[in-house]
């Protein structure tokens, strides 16, 4: 999994590249740790390469996405391929982390 | 401005102790905050100010020869609480009275100085001082000394408050009879706005205790779907058991997420009371459940939000209604926004729903 962070203006744009499973979410959690800081973020992720997430990426999701909440910000997931956006759908993750 | 020597010493007085004052100034906003918190007391305003210097002046240019020193003066430090209520201004006053060491013979219920057939400015206003058991600074034993006014109104006794400073006080002229007359009317207007606020709030929290415990009694066929009773529907954890159910299939958790945003899509869905999300709870449960198994066995998926087993619960009575893709379409259109992306899976429930005989 590789994660590409960049600043433009307010936003923060994120693109995720390859899968999260049990064996680099630990990594992906560390590699997403900037996004944790701030006030009021604004993140938009790119998921068009990303190819799978295990429930150990969701619960990394779901760790940013409060993280975000509590600072009055936003997070936008976009470009999911089908397959990974059936994981959210069937876990009930798309109920809770904005998708489009 | 002209002041004479002793004023002239009250206010050097004054410059010297300012520090102090504005260090009481935090130390009581802290206290005050600190206290509504606990409480669990939403105030509308919570402030404080050390006066003015001119402000100061001007007291003393009027009636300096009452104050032998800057501490006879018990308003150079003012806090104020404006709730949203008036009868909040009661509760505040008692918890004051616990904090605080009042000064009863300085202190003010100007609510209770007007005739009957008299209106206006309404306040209570208590001159306190910081006991040590509350804050004690070794180094300034002065906080414990020095007086404040504590001043605690309702938000429409604080516009009136404001509205007639403003006229009343800024013009240089005399009001005229038929405009205090006029202000008179305003204040009265104020005071009845006040008690309904406060009789429909009792009102309102009446009819929620009620729909609570009619909803806690099991009465759910009379319990109109509202925003108020589905929040206290929820309270029960009403789809838990489903919930976990299908957390289970992979030995896994459930993240509690909120299911309020559920509630325009169960009236839509033609749910009347809270018996009807009950009935198709019960109606659909086992149903639901199959097509989540369908959905996660072999996945590994060990985390799931509550709120899946509603999703699922909808989805199946969508289905079992008849109303087919294009429903399940217009259910997520109204639960997420519109997306390309809901037409798919919409698709790929309904053929999961096929395999299991839903459809």
């Amino acid at each position: 999994m590789k994660v590409t962070i960049n600043q433009q203006n307010e936003k923060t744009l994120v693109v995720l590249d390859g899968r999260i499973d049990s064996t680099n979410a630990d990594q992906f959690q560390q590699d997403i740790a900037p996004l944790m800081e701030g006030e009021k973020p604004d993140i938009d992720i790119d998921c068009t390469n990303m190819t799978y997430t295990s429930s150990q990426g969701l619960r990394v999701f779901l760790l940013l996405q409060k993280s975000v909440v509590a600072r009055n910000g936003k997070m936008v997931l976009h470009n999911m391929n089908p397959h990974v956006k059936e994981v959210f759908d069937i876990t009930g993750f798309s109920n809770i982390i904005t998708i489009i | 401005m002209k002041l004479d020597v002793h004023c002239e010493m009250l206010l050097s007085e004054y410059h010297e102790k300012l520090p102090i004052y504005e260090k009481m100034k935090a130390v009581v906003l802290d206290l005050l905050r600190n206290c509504l918190d606990k409480n669990n007391i939403l105030v509308s305003g919570l402030e404080a100010r050390v006066k003015a210097e001119q402000s100061l002046a001007g007291k003393l240019e009027l009636k300096g020869y009452k104050y032998h020193t800057l501490e006879d003066i018990t308003d150079v430090l003012g806090a104020r609480i404006i709730t949203y209520y008036s009868d909040e201004v009661d509760i505040i006053s008692a918890l004051a009275e616990k904090m605080f060491e009042i000064d009863w013979a300085n202190s003010v219920d100007k609510r209770k100085m007007l005739e009957i057939d008299r209106f206006g400015y309404l306040s209570l206003h208590y001159v306190c001082r910081i006991p040590e058991t509350l804050y004690k600074d070794p180094e300034l034993p002065q906080l414990n000394k020095i007086r404040f006014e504590l001043q605690m109104r309702s938000t429409l006794q604080h516009v009136w408050a404001n509205m007639y400073h403003d006229i009343g006080y800024k013009s240089n002229v005399e009001i005229p009879i038929e405009y205090q007359r006029n202000m008179t009317r305003l204040a009265g207007m104020l005071e009845l706005a006040d008690e309904q606020f406060c009789r429909i709030r009792k009102e309102i929290n009446g009819y929620r205790r009620t729909v609570q415990s009619m909803v806690a009694m099991g009465k759910l066929d009379e319990v109109p779907l509202n925003g108020d009773t589905f929040r206290s529907f929820l309270s029960l954890k009403p789809f838990k058991n489903l919930a976990d159910k299908i957390a289970a299939i992979n030995h896994g958790e459930v993240y509690e997420d909120n299911l309020m945003p559920y509630y325009r899509i169960l009236l839509n869905m033609n749910m009347k009371t809270i018996g009807d999300i009950v009935k198709m709870s019960k109606t659909y449960s086992e149903s639901a459940y199959q097509l989540a198994l369908l959905q996660l066995a072999g996945t590994g998926l060990d985390i799931v939000t509550y709120s899946v087993a509603l999703q699922n619960l909808c989805i199946v009575a969508i289905l079992k209604k008849g109303f087919g893709e294009a429903g399940l379409v217009s259910f997520f259109n109204a639960l997420y926004g519109e997306n390309d992306y809901h037409q798919q899976r919409a698709k790929r429930i309904c053929e999961q729903a096929r395999k299991i005989n839903l459809i």
